[in-house]
């Protein structure tokens, strides 16, 4: 009884990694411990795939 | 004038955009309304023929008629960090939070009655066609008949999720993937099919539209790709996407279609084949586009903050009161 599309899935990509930013409410905006903006290290948000579509995300499915 | 963005704080996508009203010095108030009641609390009366009504987040409190926007990117569902959570209190706290920001004059990007619809995709296929963009031959259907009736006519399929979304219970993901000729359709009755003839592509792109401007951006297909590997979102293509034009009938055809669907912003991702036509897959109507800025050096949170900022229109005498007018792309 499984439908059609499900023989295609695969195990989702956890993306519960750790980050290493965490969120300012005062400035709305998450830092990184240095005090930098997370928002303008391209490369830790590249490496940690922050921005990219969320394929198999619990919560949302804008991709 | 005071910007609203709904979403989560993890959302750094939202950060380029927070930095960037920041920098102009737009005031913003950022919140979660998974934290509705507690971190975020809200009040409005009606009185004497008229509204009044204020936010609070993060230690910040902004009148209602005091947002010029509200930009709903990543929010949680209202309620979901409560301390007793229940369905109920969720419809509780969706309805006086997005019913009492319904009740504003701020622009919406994108509204929810708009988003709702948009992220239908049998919507957005037939609704591309209307707007003259070019849609591989679909099929969704319960009939398994009709599959393989459609497997005769179109060889090369693939087959993805009507609704995008994947399952939870357990998490998995549900790429586009390549139908194999011999495909048994008989499961096709245990759920509604969405298969599509494959493009051979090229390129992927990503264009991604705020108001009337465009920013296409295009990933180059490696001609020894592996031609099973047809989601990008699951390929290990090390190629980078570049900026690139928009062809002027895909552009005409894209504002067609935001202008229809009533969307200040939009995600488009196109096939583009050997001929170099750009194929319709979809239309994200909150989709991502950080990644596609660092890799492109696209300026589109810049874009995404100054659509935010811009002056709220004064209505005009026999204008739709709230949503109509919100959801026009005013100013650009």
């Amino acid at each position: 009884m499984r439908p059609f599309a499900l023989n295609y899935a695969r195990p989702a990509q956890q993306l519960e990694v750790s980050v290493p930013y965490a969120y300012d409410s005062r400035l709305q905006l998450n830092v990184l411990p240095d005090g930098r903006l997370a928002a303008h290290d391209y490369a830790v948000l590249r490496e940690l795939g922050s921005t990219t579509s969320t394929a198999g995300s619990k919560t949302h499915f804008d991709d | 004038m005071t910007v609203l963005i709904l979403t989560c704080e993890q959302d750094v996508t939202a950060d380029m955009v927070v930095a960037e009203l920041d920098g102009n010095g737009v005031p913003v108030v950022r919140l979660d309304p998974a934290d509705l009641p507690g971190p975020v609390a809200l009040s409005g009366e009606y009185v004497r023929g008229g509204f009044h009504g204020h936010l609070s987040a993060g230690g910040r409190l902004v009148s209602m008629s005091g947002l010029r926007s509200v930009w709903v990117r990543r929010p949680g569902a209202p309620a979901s960090n409560a301390a007793e959570p229940s369905d109920w209190l969720t419809e509780e706290s969706a309805q006086a939070l997005y019913g009492m920001l319904r009740s504003t004059d701020a622009r919406w990007m994108n509204h929810p009655d708009a988003a709702r619809r948009a992220r239908h995709k049998p919507w957005q296929l037939s609704l591309a066609q209307r707007c003259g963009l070019p849609v591989p031959a679909t099929l969704i259907t319960t009939f398994p008949q009709a599959a393989r009736d459609f497997a005769d006519r179109f060889p090369d399929l693939v087959v993805k999720p009507v609704s995008g979304a994947h399952p939870q219970e357990p998490p998995r993901a549900v790429p586009t993937s390549r139908v194999a000729p011999d495909t048994d359709f008989a499961a096709v009755a245990f759920g509604p099919t969405l298969l599509q003839r494959r493009v051979v592509k090229r390129a992927d792109i990503r264009l991604t539209c705020v108001g009337d401007q465009l920013f296409a951006a295009r990933k180059p297909v490696a001609p020894d790709a592996d031609p099973d590997e047809v989601d990008v979102r699951f390929a290990t293509s090390d190629a980078l996407w570049q900026p690139v034009d928009t062809p002027s009938s895909v552009a005409a055809g894209v504002r067609s279609y935001l202008r229809e669907a009533r969307l200040a912003f939009g995600a488009f991702d196109f096939a583009e084949d050997a001929e170099g036509m750009w194929w319709f897959l979809e239309c994200n109507q909150s989709g991502q586009f950080g990644f596609v800025q660092i890799e492109s050096g696209q300026r589109i949170a810049a874009a995404v903050a100054d659509w935010l900022a811009a002056p709220v229109a004064p209505t005009a005498p026999g204008a739709l009161p709230n949503g109509g007018r919100a959801w026009a792309m005013e100013g650009h």
